[in-house]
């Protein structure tokens, strides 16, 4: 297991440069940050930290969920001047991925590690909030129970006509498009109860 | 020999199209003429399928995670020497 050093940290890329690197999806990035809404509770709680926090942030620039979720990140950062974010690309440093496997196995990304100043892990975010990913589960069964047409939940989508196939994508694309602002505040909720939790937290 | 048609169904919002075509020019490598058709249809919603002929080998829902290539490999030629 690689151990986090400031050394080390130091290497990787801010978000700015992240964002600069990007061969795809900066639209899409941009498009969240402006979506991010931070109540000043929150942004409040971040402010109040003792000393800078330093999260270090697993990526790539195709990863939906990185494109949801690293915006948010970003836009807290940049608000609160609390956290001081560094970006590193996920196939490049796979030593890191190792250290932050999802359930143990899938490199699932992004990662957003959090460490205080001496370089002691404070908590660790994966993917995406767990009442994220239970919601949506919970939709899909619901649009299932209401279109029986597009077959039982769990079924593939590969086996449906192509016409209920994407009658379907617009039913699931529809949905998340309207929980996006929701899903934001469930992210910035699992930040703000790592850095709660920490020593640093006033 | 037996015509092997695959699907491989996946998550576009994901960000999975990398995965996908690189598991089609695997089976284009492996098995040139040898497959029917190999067909990638878009989809949503965390989605990483596999399909062979009738059956679903992989399910990203089912199974997690991706397919192991050498997995769907092994399937693909047992299929072919029916």
């Amino acid at each position: 297991m690689t151990t986090i050093d400031r050394a080390r940290f130091a290497t990787g890329l801010t978000y700015a440069a992240f964002k600069d690197q990007m061969t795809r999806n900066r639209d899409r990035v941009e498009a969240n940050e402006a979506r991010v809404e931070i109540a000043a509770e929150d942004l409040e709680a971040f402010r109040a930290v003792n000393g800078p926090i330093h999260v270090l942030a697993l990526a790539e620039d195709w990863c939906g969920d990185v494109i949801a979720n690293l915006p948010v990140l970003g836009m807290i950062a940049k608000e609160s001047g609390t956290l001081d974010v560094r970006v590193f690309l996920r196939d490049q440093n796979k030593d890191l991925m190792q250290t932050y496997l999802n359930q143990g196995k899938y490199e699932s990304i992004p990662v957003f590690a959090f460490f205080d100043d001496a370089f002691n892990e404070l908590g660790v975010f994966i993917e995406r909030p767990s009442t994220v990913t239970e919601h949506r589960a919970e939709q899909r069964k619901q649009i299932h129970a209401d279109h029986p047409e597009f077959g039982e939940y769990g079924s593939s989508p590969d086996a449906l006509p192509e016409a209920a196939r994407a009658q379907l994508t617009a039913e699931i694309t529809k949905r998340r498009e309207a929980d996006i602002a929701w899903a934001n505040r469930e992210v910035v909720r699992s930040l703000r109860e790592i850095v709660e939790r920490s020593p640093a937290a006033a | 020999m037996t015509a092997v048609r695959v699907r491989i169904t996946y998550c576009a919002e994901c960000g999975y199209e990398d995965a996908a075509a690189d598991l089609a020019r695997a089976l284009m490598i492996e098995f040139r003429e040898k497959l029917s058709a190999i067909e990638l249809v878009p989809f949503v919603d965390g989605t990483f399928d596999v399909r062979i002929g009738d059956d679903l080998v992989h399910s990203m829902l089912r199974d997690g995670g991706f397919p192991n290539p050498d997995l769907v490999k092994a399937a693909i030629t047992s299929r072919l020497r029916v």
